[in-house]
């Protein structure tokens, strides 16, 4: 088969994905390529679909709060924050200042947190290894840091729908303060390599360049869209949380090329680390959380909140009782995943890693369910309805046990 | 002006510091107070009230028939499939549970991975 | 030849400074690769087997002699399974020539630099070879890569050994380590610098180490022309890879730092030679560890322009100033 390709044009199809080293969560792409040269790329997705939002009509909604954080690892507190932040609106109650503070401060420091090992993992891909291991080594001060507030390193479990859980006491905060001076001194030293290093401006300046009327036009969001010239930002555009009183500056660069959106996220830390020490000093004192009915009359509300990738939105529909009647979760990287399309033509197969991981994949949080007819190689999504009667046909077909052995409590 | 080799300084300066590799399991790792490791169920305290049972969002909670406490039923923890979320801990109107600093929990048998006091 | 000589050299060739002894002493060189690596990241590297992890790469090469040895079914079976095997007899041929335990290598002819030279392009060719024969599409990528590299580094490894030849005038390396002995007193490196930068540069694409481990980047076609080879073929190759530092180092010692020469016991020489030996070729792997550490990876396209528009027009001045001082009579 290969022999053939190669006899007919020059050209051949190279599969990255599921299983490569490129990426760090399964998905398929397939370029043609022509010696070094990437002409044309086509991607499947699907390998990592879990069912949540499904599962999650049959969760309560104090339950769903540790689904929802689960979705993804890295961004795990802003998946829960905005499930918080949604579920309070839909039953018309606000969480005091203190619990809006601190829930705030997870947030900014989950940033520090996601865009540190982005910065290790983008190190990684250009071959540069050293700057991997040094980088995931200063990535466990803020590790550690969390672990104090929270109890764990990852899945904080912070919030909860009122306020949030644990709080912050005085001498915990100075230790907070002291590992935000350590984590600001080495950020400003990365920074400064980042721009120095002529290694990396060889690999990373002028590649999967993105102009900004293709950005506007695909609808990029988060640093991806920040690196090429858009200016938009949902903590500024439509404050939620402590955002209309934390001061904050929005990075924007306009080279539009991966080192426009290296340079924006260790930018994006410095500010994370100031605003952090700001909400520190400023925490109003008072109660964490509010009470919080477990019935829900129906409404719908549309929430969304700036993670670190992108813009993430959460819908939610309520019909009464105390499950939730649908939920849907949009995450950024399902938003990037055009424009990375578009980006990586016409590039070499050396600037594949760097360029995909410039939009920091998170691909388990986007994943959708994607048919595909093996025979014919067509593909096709469906909506609600359809997937509805064909679960009702399947499940008349393959009888009850199959309902019996699972919920068997 | 890019230079290459802009790491050199600091890479020699990390000859002679310690590596930054903590030695587990040959050393033991301190983790910090409000660590959410295994939990711990003091049965004096608890009054069968099931509402542990019925806030677990992994189903790692089964009330199950016991005489010693108020309404006759007591939970058994299964730890194989708890998430170490606390929201049993927060649920307790008698403070009966508690999380504790305990994290090496593997297991060869899932059947052993139970607390039945 | 009388029997005792011919058992002797045989026993050379085997044992002391021959076959077993590069081998060791390759598994030791890549142990002090991977823990000076480990260590200017501030990690640890191998610990555990052996004293400080010394045993690592020895327990790495029987792990991977136990393992399964499968050959795809698109792969030429005869190329497949042949080119490991020349490759490791063409890295130790190459040893033969290298001055280790004596100011001469075990064998040593007029001419046997271009030799050297010309059987470690054989090793290039081989190793185009082996990708091209798996019949798998990383290792085509990888075959073009090695093949694309292979033209930029050849040219200035070569110009800097010559300038080297230049200067001693002869091609025979027992010859040049006298000269640097005897006549000059000094290690070759105060009179041509700059090709010793260039010979360490272009040692660093041939060994195929980060910055131009293009041919075998991870991230990108995930091993490149190694990808299809498991078991004793892979172990056989990693084996080869180690020899070829081994001689590397052992030539740069060679030509350019006064080869094993230094201060010995009169009667114990090949003792002390050795010692030397050693010492030497560390120094140098610590200076190709170090940069081995320090740079991220180039493109191939960038590898090719690099070597042709910086290292090739230094390597020609650095021959003219070596015909200069040759011409005003200072060496």
């Amino acid at each position: 088969m290969l022999e053939e390709e190669v006899e007919e044009k020059r050209v051949f199809k190279i599969p990255v994905g599921p299983q490569h080293p490129a990426l760090k969560e399964f998905e398929n792409f397939t370029f043609t390529v022509d010696g070094e040269k990437v002409i044309d790329v086509d991607f499947r997705i699907g390998y990592t679909h879990r069912g949540i939002e499904k599962l999650a009509e049959s969760k309560t909604y104090i339950q769903n709060l540790y689904l929802c954080e689960r979705i993804c690892g890295i961004c795990s507190g802003a998946h829960q924050g905005c499930y918080a932040q949604t579920v309070e609106e839909l039953a018309g109650i606000t969480a005091p200042p203190r619990g809006v503070y601190i829930r705030t401060l997870i947030w900014e420091l989950e940033r520090i947190h996601s865009h540190l090992l982005w910065l290790g993992v983008a190190a990684h891909e250009i071959g540069f290894d050293t700057l991997f291991m040094l980088i995931w080594r200063d990535r466990e001060i803020v590790m550690d840091l969390l672990e104090m507030i929270s109890g764990n390193r990852v899945n904080y479990a912070m919030n909860t729908i009122g306020g949030v859980r644990r709080d912050i006491s005085d001498e915990l905060k100075h230790k907070i303060l002291k590992g935000l001076d350590i984590l600001e001194e080495r950020t400003k030293y990365y920074k400064e390599v980042c721009m120095k290093e002529q290694t990396i401006l060889a690999r990373a300046a002028n590649v999967g360049i993105l102009s900004k009327e293709k950005t506007l036009k695909l609808n990029a969001v988060g640093p991806t869209a920040r690196a090429s010239g858009v200016d938009v930002d949902i903590r500024r555009d439509d404050p939620y949380g402590a955002y209309d009183e934390v001061p904050f500056e929005v990075i924007v660069y306009d080279t539009c090329d991966v080192l426009a959106r290296i340079l924006v996220r260790v930018d994006e830390t410095i500010q994370s680390i100031l605003m952090s020490r700001w909400i520190l000093e400023n925490l109003p004192s008072g109660e964490i959380r509010t009470k919080f009915t477990r019935k829900i009359a129906e409404n719908e509300v549309l929430g969304r909140v700036e993670a670190p990738r992108g813009e993430l939105l959460y819908y939610i529909k309520s019909n009464g009782t105390d499950k939730p009647e649908r939920l849907k979760v949009r995450t950024p990287t399902l938003a990037n995943l055009l424009p990375v399309a578009e980006m990586l033509k016409g590039g070499y197969i050396a600037d594949i890693p760097i360029v995909l991981a410039g939009i920091d994949p998170c691909f388990a949080c986007m994943d959708r369910a994607l048919f595909i007819d093996e025979n014919s190689e067509k593909t096709w999504v469906w909506d609600k309805e359809q997937l509805r009667i064909y679960s009702i046909k399947w499940y008349k077909e393959h009888g009850k046990e199959v309902v019996r052995e699972r919920w068997k409590q | 002006m890019p230079v290459p080799g802009t790491l050199e300084k600091e890479l020699l300066n990390h000859i002679s510091k310690k590596p930054a590799t903590e030695m587990y399991p040959f050393v033991k790792v301190e983790v910090p107070e409000g660590y959410r490791g295994k939990i711990e169920f003091n049965i004096e305290k608890c009054i069968g009230c099931g509402l542990c049972s019925r806030e677990c969002p992994a189903g790692a909670i089964e009330m199950v028939e016991d005489e010693r406490t108020k309404l006759k039923k007591r939970p058994k923890f299964i730890y194989s499939r708890c998430l170490y979320c606390a929201q049993c801990e927060e649920s307790c109107p008698r403070e009966a549970i508690k999380l504790t600093q305990e994290f090496e929990l593997a297991d060869y048998d899932k059947e052993r991975m139970v607390i039945d006091v | 030849m009388e029997t005792i000589e011919l058992l002797i050299l045989i026993l050379k060739f085997v044992l002391f400074p021959g076959a077993l002894f590069c081998i060791a002493y390759g598994w030791f060189l890549e142990w002090f690769d991977r823990k000076l690596y480990a260590r200017f990241q501030n990690r640890i590297g191998p610990l555990l087997t052996g004293p400080k992890g010394v045993l690592q790469p020895f327990a790495d090469f029987i792990k991977l002699l136990a393992k399964e040895d499968i050959t795809p079914a698109g792969a030429d079976k005869f190329g497949f399974t042949v080119t490991p095997l020349l490759t490791l007899v063409v890295s130790l041929f190459t040893l033969l020539f290298i001055p280790i335990a004596s100011l001469s290598g075990i064998l040593s002819l007029s001419g046997d630099l271009l030799l050297v030279l010309f059987i470690s392009t054989v090793f290039g060719l081989l190793i185009m070879f082996a990708g091209y024969f798996s019949g798998n599409r990383f290792s085509i990528v990888g075959t073009e890569r090695t093949g694309l590299q292979f033209v930029a580094y050849e040219i200035p490894f070569a110009l800097s050994v010559i300038s080297v030849a230049l200067a001693t005038r002869s091609l025979e390396i027992v010859n040049i380590v006298t000269y640097q002995v005897n006549t000059l007193k000094l290690p070759l490196i105060v009179i041509v610098p700059v090709a010793f930068i260039i010979y360490l540069i272009s040692s660093l694409a041939k060994l195929e180490k980060i910055p131009f481990d293009v041919p075998e980047a991870e991230t990108e076609i995930v091993a490149g022309w190694q990808v299809e080879y498991s078991g004793k073929k892979l172990a056989f190759f990693r084996l080869a890879t180690d020899l070829k530092m081994v001689f590397v180092s052992g030539l740069a010692v060679a030509l350019f730092l006064g080869g094993p020469y230094g201060p010995s016991i009169p009667g114990l020489e090949p003792v002390f030679y050795t010692i030397w030996f050693i010492i030497k070729t560390l120094v140098v792997m610590f200076i190709l560890s170090n940069l081995r550490s320090l740079f991220a990876r180039y493109r191939i396209d960038q590898v090719v322009r690099g070597f042709w528009k910086y290292l090739i027009p230094f390597a020609v001045l650095q021959i003219l100033a070596v015909q200069l001082l040759i011409f005003l009579g200072v060496i």
